[in-house]
């Protein structure tokens, strides 16, 4: 279970609005490499892991997914607050708003709706794994995509700490798969699923 | 800044330590310093979180705090502030 604090993980706080920058960050709620399908991967993988530590790295860095979740929401909201009919159309944001007025809808920045297939949970730990590693790196991409449009330091800062949490989970699940393979034989490390094909699990 | 936000500010820093610092032991349980820090860093918190709630209400629904109306009270982690500019009215 979860209980919620009432506090982001990183203070947001942005005064000037922009609804072209929203329009593009939104893409990190609910577009293909955002902290919503993030969660979800990470919270869905963590049933079928054999050890422990992959596990609590799974069900962690997941948890933190849903505090950056909040945040994206957060600096979309703030980015979107008090705006013109003019200032929407200047900034070509029409087409989310006529959707979603300034809600927080998670889409991506082209406006496609979230899908569970921008991620996958295949049981077997290695794919997994490698599966979150590139995950890791996809959404790091997009952040510093991000960042090459913002000039405001009031979002530029979240976004450049967001960035590097990618990193640092990148680190933790290649740990995870280190230990992992630790535990494999190692002349079988890609030919099996140790989730499922129990024989192959342990070292000559 | 207003006096609830350096105090946030100040947890937010803290909490974030003790993130990284659980994530950490995650894949190097056998890591001392690092399990040392993270109880330093947990004592630290739990006295900001104290103060905190003391003072502007409760920070998660779990805490011991009888006030219904500070936890629902304004401002949510999304909402814009300005307090260090407008006084606005928070020890409910």
């Amino acid at each position: 279970m979860w209980v919620y604090e009432k506090k982001l993980e990183y203070p947001i706080n942005i005064t000037k609005t922009n609804a072209k920058l929203a329009k593009m960050i939104i893409t990190q709620y609910g577009g293909p490499d955002g902290e919503l399908g993030a969660s979800l991967r990470y919270l869905s993988q963590r049933y079928t892991m054999p050890y422990p530590e992959l596990k609590a790295i799974l069900t962690d860095i997941g948890t933190e997914e849903l505090a950056h979740l909040e945040m994206v929401g957060a600096i979309v909201y703030q980015l979107t607050k008090n705006l013109t009919l003019k200032e929407i159309k200047d900034a070509g944001f029409e087409t989310y708003y006529v959707d979603h007025t300034t809600g927080i809808y998670p889409a991506a920045a082209s406006g496609h709706p979230f899908s569970a297939s921008v991620l996958q949970s295949k049981g077997d730990p290695i794919t997994d794994l490698h599966e979150n590693l590139a995950a890791e790196q996809k959404a790091r991409t997009t952040y510093d995509n991000i960042l090459r449009f913002c000039d405001d330091p009031d979002v530029k800062d979240p976004i450049e700490f967001l960035r590097a949490r990618e990193v640092v989970h990148y680190q933790r699940f290649g740990e995870g798969l280190r230990i992992l393979t630790d535990k494999l034989n190692s002349k079988n490390f890609y030919a099996f699923n140790p989730s499922f094909d129990k024989k192959c699990n342990n070292r000559p | 800044m207003s006096e609830r936000e350096r105090l946030l500010r100040q947890i937010s820093i803290i909490d974030f330590a003790i993130i990284e610092l659980h994530m950490f032991l995650d894949t190097h349980p056998n890591d001392t310093n690092a399990a040392t820090k993270l109880d330093e860093y947990q004592i630290k918190s739990q006295a900001l979180t104290k103060e905190y709630e003391s003072k502007f209400g409760p920070l998660s629904a779990s805490d011991r705090n009888s006030n219904r109306w500070a936890w629902i009270s304004n401002p949510w982690p999304w909402d814009n502030t300005d307090e260090g500019v407008k006084k606005i009215n928070v020890g409910l």
